[in-house]
């Protein structure tokens, strides 16, 4: 009772810490019991926690006792699981080593002990009030979405995508793609016999499509939208080899990055491999994917969109996505 | 439903910074306490010590009122003295001044002195000295003056002589 007037009278501040590759990412909002009465947000260029971000959280936070600072996970070393039942998930993962926690008793999420004590060890200057699975968070944006049938979910973060494919609530697959590790993807994938060809197939199938010549052949594909344009079609040459229209694919592609890679294009691969492992892989019981929400918190170019679309003939859905509120918006709930 | 790896750290309005602060307001108010019982204390010990002055005046007024009483009576006193002084002065150099009206060749045996009179007891050669040479002088000082004589066994004449003044001229007062 005296507790609760004394939150009455103090207003509430709660931070949000997320690491990004090249910084950290603190909001901080300033709440009384009904309203966000102020929001700060302010990004440190480094990604370890110093003085700076100290100073900064301590003088939003020095005016309550009643603050509480939450950051998301970026263990690399978590995921999701198919089942809440201990022993089931003994099999997938060493529980022993990670600390699970169930969503609404149907799957669960996990991340390792080592990373939480870690991470807790770094902030324990300030004293971390929440730690959030990423997985956790894309479950609960898209939670009127989980119920709908074989749905991908995607969290796009800076450094990391939290994927996962719900089948009417039902946890299928789930997976955790770090950025940093994409190219070294890329690379297996390109070096991979197979993987470069389930790669060209899409793009051969498309180049080997005269629309000049054969405009008839089209009305298969007139319920694909990025291929309603000539225009675009018209760019595909018959004389192009398989390799040389890879290239020119990448050409195409939007500002690459320093590494030569587009961003979105990286990420794409990500997906694209992940789903590969999701119908390859006998541990996943696999189903056609039809819809792709993804929850973008970087804000990324319609090209990711059309990569999807076209190369994977998925259908995307992008909401954008303030992570650093959402984080907010979930240690509220939790304070409930 | 529970989301965070973590549980949040209880969250209390009662920080190490607000408990010196309590600490040091329960110290202050602890102070004002003492200080206001301890006035409180020293104001009834005024108060008794008030009370007991005021009695102490009470009696010591008394005692001035009695010791003025004493000393109007001793002033009464002391005037009597000096006035009984006077009187028996006086009284002294009346007598003196009667002995010294007795001539030489009377001799006094004895003399009392009443409230209003003067007896006198003695011998005389004959009662012409006796008459001339004393009587003379008591009838110039006592309003009554009675002579007897009788004979003693030289010749000579013993004698009582009585001498009275009158009340309301006598030598000693009522008082």
């Amino acid at each position: 009772m005296l507790s609760r007037l004394f939150e009455a009278l103090y207003q509430k501040v709660f931070v949000s810490i997320v690491l990004t590759r090249s910084g950290t990412l603190v909001y901080i909002e300033h709440c009384d019991s009904k309203k966000v009465l102020q929001n700060f947000e302010k990004k440190f260029h480094t990604t370890t926690f110093d003085h700076k971000i100290y100073d900064f959280i301590q003088e939003h936070i020095s005016e309550t006792p009643f603050y509480y600072i939450t950051i998301l996970d970026s263990s690399a070393q978590q995921g999701a699981l198919p089942t809440c039942e201990a022993r089931e998930m003994q099999l997938y993962v060493d529980m022993e080593a990670n600390r699970s926690l169930c969503y609404n008793n149907q799957w669960s999420y996990y991340t390792s002990v080592e990373g939480l004590d870690l991470v807790q060890k770094e902030y324990k200057d300030l004293g971390l009030d929440f730690i959030f699975s990423p997985f956790c968070l894309l479950a609960k944006i898209y939670k009127d979405k989980l119920a709908s049938q074989m749905c991908m979910f995607i969290l796009l973060e800076d450094n990391f995508l939290s994927l996962s494919v719900f089948d009417e609530n039902k946890l299928l697959f789930a997976q955790r793609l770090d950025m940093d590790h994409a190219d070294e993807n890329d690379d297996m994938m390109i070096d991979d016999e197979d993987e470069l060809e389930f790669d060209l197939d899409a793009s051969i199938n498309l180049d080997e499509v005269n629309a000049m010549d054969d405009l008839g052949e089209l009305e298969d594909f007139s319920d694909i939208e990025d291929l309603d344009t000539l225009d675009e079609i018209d760019e595909f040459d018959e004389s192009i080899k398989p390799q040389e229209n890879k290239k020119k694919l990448f050409d195409d592609m939007p500002v690459a990055d320093e590494d030569g890679f587009n961003e979105d294009y990286q990420r794409f691969l990500l997906v694209k491999s992940a789903v590969h492992t999701f119908y390859n892989d006998d541990k996943y019981e696999s189903k056609f994917v039809e819809h792709v929400y993804i929850a973008d918190c970087v804000g990324v170019s319609d090209d990711l969109k059309r990569y999807i679309e076209e190369e994977m003939f998925l259908n995307p859905i992008i909401r954008k996505v303030d992570l650093m509120q959402e984080l907010c918006d979930m240690a509220k709930e939790e304070l409930r | 439903m529970r989301y965070s790896y973590i549980r949040p750290k209880r969250k209390s309005v009662f920080t190490e910074e607000m408990q010196l602060m309590f600490l040091f307001f329960s110290i202050t108010v602890c102070m004002l306490f003492l200080t206001y019982g301890f006035l409180l204390f020293k104001d009834y010990r005024y108060g008794v010590q008030k009370e007991e002055m005021q009695t102490q005046k009470e009696q010591i007024n008394l005692e001035i009122e009695e010791m003025k009483t004493q000393i109007t009576f001793m002033k009464q006193k002391q005037a009597l003295g000096e006035k009984i002084f006077t009187q028996n002065s006086i009284l002294k150099d009346s007598i003196t001044n009667l002995f010294d009206l007795i001539p030489e060749r009377i001799t006094i045996s004895e003399a009392k002195l009443l409230k209003n009179g003067l007896i006198f007891y003695g011998i005389t050669p004959n009662k012409d000295v006796y008459n001339f040479m004393l009587q003379a002088p008591l009838r110039s000082i006592f309003h009554e003056t009675y002579s007897s004589f009788y004979p003693y066994e030289n010749g000579w004449l013993r004698f009582v002589s009585t001498n009275y003044i009158e009340e309301k001229e006598g030598m000693f007062d009522a008082d």
